[in-house]
């Protein structure tokens, strides 16, 4: 604020924003209520990101039948809070369902920027983790964690759709472990191997 | 419900003898062919050189009334004989039920009993193998004015293994990926897969023999 | 319309030129899920590509392991007995059901209509667990064997695909007057993606789609293989208007073929000849070996099959001495390859809001387009 457009209303908003906020701030760290609010807030958050979370409308191959029969009636996904958006915007998890071939490298990548954090990736079936039967393939890259980072793995050829939902739960095991890490800096020393456990 | 069989033969014959009698002092070949398991019914088989493709393909059209290209391909013989370098394969059919045959002065629109078909009417299946001796630039007429399925299958047999098509147009990359140099066409021989020499482990079909290598190794 | 779009129906592009709403001009754009299946299966043994074609065209899996299988007997010169080739239709006939409900289950969601999704994937559970009773999975069997079949028909496995089938007639019934009585869906469909059946002939496209047309084609009687011929059924072939056939028409006659594949299964049951270990043949049992001999250089096989889309064929080159057990060339004809250029031409005079309408209808299964 220049001295020149200096009002003198005590209402002027900018100036009122910042005192408000300011002492707000002191108040509360003095009586260490911010730091429960942020350690409450952040479970909260936590609790919502976990327990809705949207995967893309992205089918490859083979296992995209097996994820749209855990969306059916039988093995349904909604009641855990799964559901499938089409717009990367509006997405937590990208769900890599069949092999990349080189020409589709790119536009994966495009998907995987166009969400906005925090986002995780589950590579399901074996073409997604490491090139599958297609392993030798002269188009085909040898598993998706080549350009993008992985978080859960769900073996099979394809998995069966009980296999994502228990998929889905070891990524809500990890999201509540890992928190809100953004996917550049998270730690890849323990991508998750559905069924090992 | 089928073709009668006689009816079926009959119909081949005809077309082997037709093409026989019209091209009758160039090297083309026709005979009728029988699977050897699985379909019941004859197919001709036509061994056409390159120079007469396009007339052939005219012929079979307007003449013949096969009016379904179902496949073109072609194969890569690097040891194959000198006359026989490059070979593509065409699968056509007659599929011919649209111009509904009489009987007893009445058409019948849609068939219904095809144990009714004769000569020309019976569908048919043609396969067509033309050998390319160039082993430099391999190229073979194309047949894209004389069937639209042509048009496509071409462009995947150029793609994949390499064979020009005189006078296709608008030849363009349709499986790999826009941006792959030129010259590459991945099912030519020369091309190995990745880890084309990786030991397999187990070749028997039920891993009885077991290699020194694997010993004290559990499968 | 880019590869991920919840309309595609798998991965490619469709480049659409618009003036205004209509549709111009349409480019598609295949090949995102190229895999070089022909390279790569020319290094594997003749048994074992079969896991390769199950996983050509998904939703249809056996219909593409069958149809290399007889293309494979063609070349190797192998007889199958009688009770495998009914167990065949069986398995080829449950998939063909459970791809069209697959086809219907996706289909109605673009137009609209998301009731038919759950419904459609309620009826495809049933078939596909008749299917994990004879194949071990639930998406990719590996059933056929190059001379009969994996193995048997389980205890009591007539008796449950009676029922199941006979309650599938009876709900089939039901979408189908649910979908014939919501205006929505006709006029979503009707008098939208006109294909002329001289044109569709002309360009190779084949299946439900050219029967929609008034083509009364089907390979399973023009020519007959496996027991086809011996079983009681009717082709159903659409009469359509002069203009073409619509998208009205190919859902007619999915719907048709999928009552006629439950009374070809059916029927396959009552006539099944009885008889244990013929489900495989006794005298080829070790196929591989004698693979050198029976497919030289030079020996071909090919084998047109009727696939839920259309008519596929594999084409195999054996290779001799020199190469053993694997063949010299393999190359398989997609029926999705011809019919999606095609279609992409019907949508030239419509509306941007038709194309999944007029896409839909004809079925793309990008697995086998770009194998």
């Amino acid at each position: 604020m220049t001295d020149e457009e200096q009002s003198y209303s005590v209402f002027n908003s900018q100036a009122l924003i910042d005192t408000v906020g300011d002492s707000a701030s002191a108040g509360l760290e003095a009586s260490r209520i911010k730091k429960f609010i942020s350690v409450l807030g952040g479970r909260f958050f936590n609790w919502g990101q976990r327990k809705s979370l949207f995967p893309l409308h992205l089918g490859i191959k083979c296992c995209a039948l097996e994820m749209a029969a855990a969306g059916g009636s039988r093995f349904d996904a909604e009641r855990f809070g799964v559901f499938f958006r089409s717009s990367p915007r509006q997405c937590d998890v990208l769900i890599v369902n069949g092999p990349i071939s080189k020409k589709f490298a790119d536009p994966i990548v495009r998907l995987w920027e166009q969400m906005p954090e925090p986002k995780w990736c589950i590579a399901m079936g074996e073409c997604a983790i490491s090139g599958g039967p297609y392993y030798q393939s002269y188009n085909i890259l040898e598993g998706v964690d080549t350009i993008i980072p992985v978080d859960v793995y769900i073996p099979g050829c394809p998995p069966r759709p009980e296999a994502l939902i228990d998929g889905f739960q070891h990524l809500r095991k990890k999201i509540m472990r890992i928190g809100t890490t953004p996917s550049t800096t998270r730690d890849d020393d323990a991508p998750i191997i559905v069924g090992d456990q | 419900m089928k073709i009668k069989a006689e009816y079926a033969e009959e119909s081949a014959q005809q077309v082997v003898d037709a093409a026989e009698t019209r091209w009758s002092g160039t090297s083309l070949h026709a005979e009728v062919r029988h699977h050897k398991s699985g379909m019941k019914r004859p197919y001709v088989f036509i061994n056409c050189p390159k120079n007469h493709w396009r007339s052939v393909a005219k012929w079979l059209r307007f003449e013949m009334s096969v009016d379904h290209c179902s496949m073109i391909t072609g194969t890569h013989w690097p040891e194959g004989p000198d006359e026989k370098k490059w070979e593509i394969v065409a699968h056509l059919m007659r599929m011919n039920v649209i111009n509904p045959p009489e009987r007893g002065g009445w058409t019948e629109q849609v068939i219904r009993d095809p144990a009714i078909l004769q000569n020309d009417d019976v569908p048919m299946e043609f396969e067509i193998s033309i050998s390319i001796p160039d082993t430099r630039r391999p190229s073979v007429p194309s047949v894209q004015e004389v069937w639209m399925g042509a048009d496509w299958n071409e462009k995947e047999t150029w793609d994949l293994v390499g064979i020009e098509f005189d006078g296709h147009e608008g030849m363009r990359r349709v499986l790999l990926p826009h941006d792959t140099p030129v010259g590459y066409h991945p099912l030519q021989r020369e091309h190995k897969i990745r880890y084309h020499d990786a030991e397999i482990m187990y070749d028997d079909m039920q891993g009885f023999g077991r290699k020194p290598a694997d010993d004290g190794k559990v499968k | 319309m880019g590869p991920q779009h919840p309309m595609t129906h798998g991965l490619w592009t469709l480049k659409v030129k618009v003036d205004g709403e209509t549709v111009v001009d349409t480019i598609p754009d295949l090949g995102y899920i190229h895999r070089g299946v022909e390279k790569i299966c020319e290094s594997r043994d003749f048994t074992k590509i079969t896991t390769y074609c199950d996983r050509l065209c998904y939703a249809s899996a056996n219909t593409w392991a069958h149809s290399y299988i007889y293309s494979a007997e063609d070349l190797l010169e192998v007889e199958v007995p009688a009770r495998a080739e009914h167990i065949r239709v069986i398995a080829v006939e449950l998939q063909r059901i459970a791809s069209h409900l697959m086809w219907l289950g996706a289909f109605c969601p673009d137009i609209g209509n998301l009731t038919a999704f759950v419904w459609c994937l309620r009826e495809r559970e049933m078939m596909m667990d008749l299917l994990q009773e004879l194949g071990g999975s639930r998406l990719h069997y590996n059933f056929p064997r190059i001379g009969g079949v994996k193995r048997d028909l389980p205890i009591g496995f007539a008796m449950r695909a009676r029922a199941k089938l006979n309650l599938f007639l009876n709900r089939v019934q039901e979408t189908e007057q649910m979908l014939d009585e919501s205006t929505v869906f006709l006029v979503r469909t009707q008098g939208v993606g006109y294909a002329k059946p001289e044109e569709m002939v002309n360009h190779g496209v084949t299946g439900p789609n050219v029967r929609a047309g008034g083509v009364n084609y089907d390979v399973r009687w023009a020519h007959p293989y496996s027991v086809y011929d011996e079983l009681d059924w009717e082709v159903s072939v659409e009469r359509p208007s002069i203009k073409g056939a619509d998208s009205y028409d190919r859902y007619r006659v999915r719907v048709d073929e999928m009552r006629q594949s439950a009374r070809m299964c059916l029927d396959a049951l009552d006539k099944m000849p009885g008889g244990a270990e013929t489900h495989y043949t006794e005298g080829d049992p070790m196929i591989l070996t004698k693979a050198r001999e029976r497919a030289e250089e030079g020996k071909t096989g090919f084998h047109h099959f009727e696939d839920s889309r259309g008519e596929s064929m594999f084409y195999l080159a054996g290779g001799g001495d020199q190469r053993g057990k694997h063949p010299y060339r393999i190359s398989i004809r997609s029926p999705m390859f011809l019919t999606i250029p095609y279609a992409a031409k019907c949508m030239i005079g419509h509306k941007v809001a038709d194309i999944p309408a007029i896409m839909g209808s004809f079925d793309p299964c990008i697995g086998e387009t770009d194998r």
